[in-house]
């Protein structure tokens, strides 16, 4: 039985990503491809397991990165959800500025960032929060209108305040959802967070990737892919693990 | 058994004296349907006064608007034309105080909170602190003290309607509400509830008004049976039972009972003989 499920996990990792490393394979050498172009696989593996020194800051620091975007950008779009619910003026000013905001390429709000944020960590973390807060903002917001018309009656006959329903009510109602938030944005922020080390980063994976590259350390630099792949996906599965968990406590 | 006693320790009759406990005057309905289209009228013109410590059940067929009426009454609608009292004044008003208890047919219970959680629940959003023992003994009226930190989706769904009402009448309310409570159970399980319900408010005789299809339950239950015709709804007949509580199963398989059961089915069947 465990046996069994021990084997169905080990598949459902190393099936793709048997596909992934030997379709690059194939890929680089059917093209003939030079490692200044594309690496092969096995050289880019043997500088993360050499080098492991080398990738462990960066990491940490996308990271932590990723992580303080990733609840910055719940906070946010929670509070713009309760601010939605709470009163329709707020609903006609802030649901189109929302949607805008999520509608601009990352690359064109990196400026904007930047003027208000400067060019550190702080800038970084406020580009990740505007890929965030948006799966937030709506999921919350649909979580907030989940329970059924009967409970909300009963709130309403029970005399129950607008903070209180707010508390004891809709918040419980919209975890769910909010949780499903997080997992859809769990790796994109990760790599987002990448994309914006790469743009205007002083550390993390983004900007060791500009660094090896202009260093011809090709290897290097597709290592930090490789890594911030594996990483990505490792927030999927513990966005959902955590999802899996609350949810069993909850409902 | 002293039955007759009024022992919520809180006087319920007399002291508002001067007013019922319910009162609906000329009570016109509409729903608006399109723009283009005439409103719904759901209610047209109906009159009810119901007394401090009376049982009135509603009955009628469905989409008559038993539940419109309860729910003006509960401050969820309002009305188009007529006035709704409750207490002498506003549902609001009562609302505010948190003196209205409401019990619907799906139990409407919070599925992350343990069976007593929910019965807590009125505490809470009145912004009173819960008392232990109060909480303790309602669960026990309705027979869950073994099962306070259940949750909803580990009890049945006549357990979740113990619940449902054990929560309405957490507060001690002036006026109970129930629209078809037990609408969703099983005979068997209704009949014992019905059965249960009628020894509490035996004891309560907390001003309720109970919405149903059920002829039986309705006269089992009630001091006054108020039958409404649909298509516009208003109130076509009501039947006082004057039969004294509790009402056991003796009175239940008794004469009397089925007698009054048959002519209000009959009614149902043939409303217009009815209306007065
Ligand atoms: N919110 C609403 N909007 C439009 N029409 C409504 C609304 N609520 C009720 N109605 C209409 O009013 C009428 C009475 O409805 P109501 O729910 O009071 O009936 P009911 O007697 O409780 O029926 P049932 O026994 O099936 O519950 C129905 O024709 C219904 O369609
Ligand atoms: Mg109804």
């Amino acid at each position: 039985m465990n046996e069994a499920r021990f084997l169905n996990r080990f598949l459902q990792v190393a099936w793709p990503s048997a596909l992934l490393v030997g379709g690059w394979a194939v890929w680089v050498r059917a093209n003939g491809y030079t490692d200044l172009v594309a690496p092969m696989p096995q050289s880019v593996a043997a500088d993360v397991l050499t080098h492991p020194g080398a990738y462990l800051g960066p990491v940490l620091t996308t990271t932590w990165t990723a992580l303080a975007g990733l609840v910055a950008g719940m906070l946010l779009g929670g509070l713009l959800a309760v601010a939605v619910w709470s009163s329709r003026l707020l609903t006609a000013v802030l649901t189109p500025a929302a949607v805008l905001m999520r509608s601009v390429p990352v690359v064109a709000i990196v400026p904007v960032m930047i003027g208000l944020f400067g060019t550190g960590r702080p800038a970084v973390v406020a580009i990740t929060v505007v890929v965030t807060f948006f799966p937030a903002f709506s999921l919350v917001a649909s979580g907030l209108r989940a329970p059924s018309a009967s409970t909300r009656d009963v709130f309403t006959v029970l005399g129950a305040s607008k903070p209180a329903t707010l508390t004891r009510l809709l918040i419980p109602y919209a975890v769910p959802n909010a949780l499903v938030a997080v997992r859809i944005a769990a790796p994109s922020t990760i790599l987002s967070a990448m994309l914006a080390e790469f743009l205007i980063g002083k550390s993390g994976l983004g900007f060791m990737f500009v660094d090896s590259v202009s260093y011809s350390h090709y290897a290097r630099a597709w290592g930090t892919g490789v890594v911030a792949t594996a990483l990505a996906v490792a927030s999927f599965v513990a966005a959902t693990r955590l999802e899996r968990r609350t949810l069993e406590r909850v409902s | 058994m002293s039955g007759a006693v009024v022992d919520n320790g809180r006087p319920s009759r007399g002291t508002d004296a001067g007013h019922a406990a319910v009162e609906l005057r000329g009570v016109v309905k509409e729903f608006p349907l399109s723009r283009r289209r005439e409103p719904l009228r759901a209610l047209d013109g109906v009159d009810l006064t119901i007394a401090h410590g009376e049982f009135v059940a509603l009955l009628g067929p469905s989409g008559c608007g038993k539940s419109t009426v309860l729910r003006m009454i509960a401050g969820l609608e309002a009305p188009t034309a007529g006035s709704v009292e409750v207490a002498g004044g506003a549902p609001a008003a009562l609302i505010e105080r948190h003196r209205l208890g409401v019990a619907f047919q799906d139990a409407a219970l919070l599925p992350w909170a343990t069976a007593w959680d929910n019965v807590a629940l009125p505490f809470r959003l009145a912004g009173r602190p819960v008392p232990e023992e109060r909480v303790r003994a309602l669960l026990e009226t309705v027979g869950l003290e073994g099962f306070a930190r259940a949750r909803p989706k580990q009890l049945s769904g006549g357990m979740r309607q113990r619940i449902s009402i054990a929560r309405a009448m957490a507060l001690e309310p002036d006026v109970l509400l129930l629209d078809e409570p037990f609408g969703a159970l099983d005979a068997v399980t209704r009949r014992r509830l019905n059965l249960e319900l009628g020894a509490v408010w035996a004891r309560l005789r907390t001003t309720t008004v109970l919405v149903t299809h059920d002829v039986a339950e309705a006269v089992q239950l009630a001091d006054r049976v108020v039958v409404m015709t649909g298509r516009p709804g208003a109130l076509a007949h009501v039947e006082p039972v004057s039969a004294p509580r509790p009402r056991g199963e003796d009175f239940t398989r008794g004469h009397a009972f089925h007698e009054v059961v048959d002519r209000l089915v009959a009614l149902l069947d043939d409303p217009s003989d009815g209306r007065r």
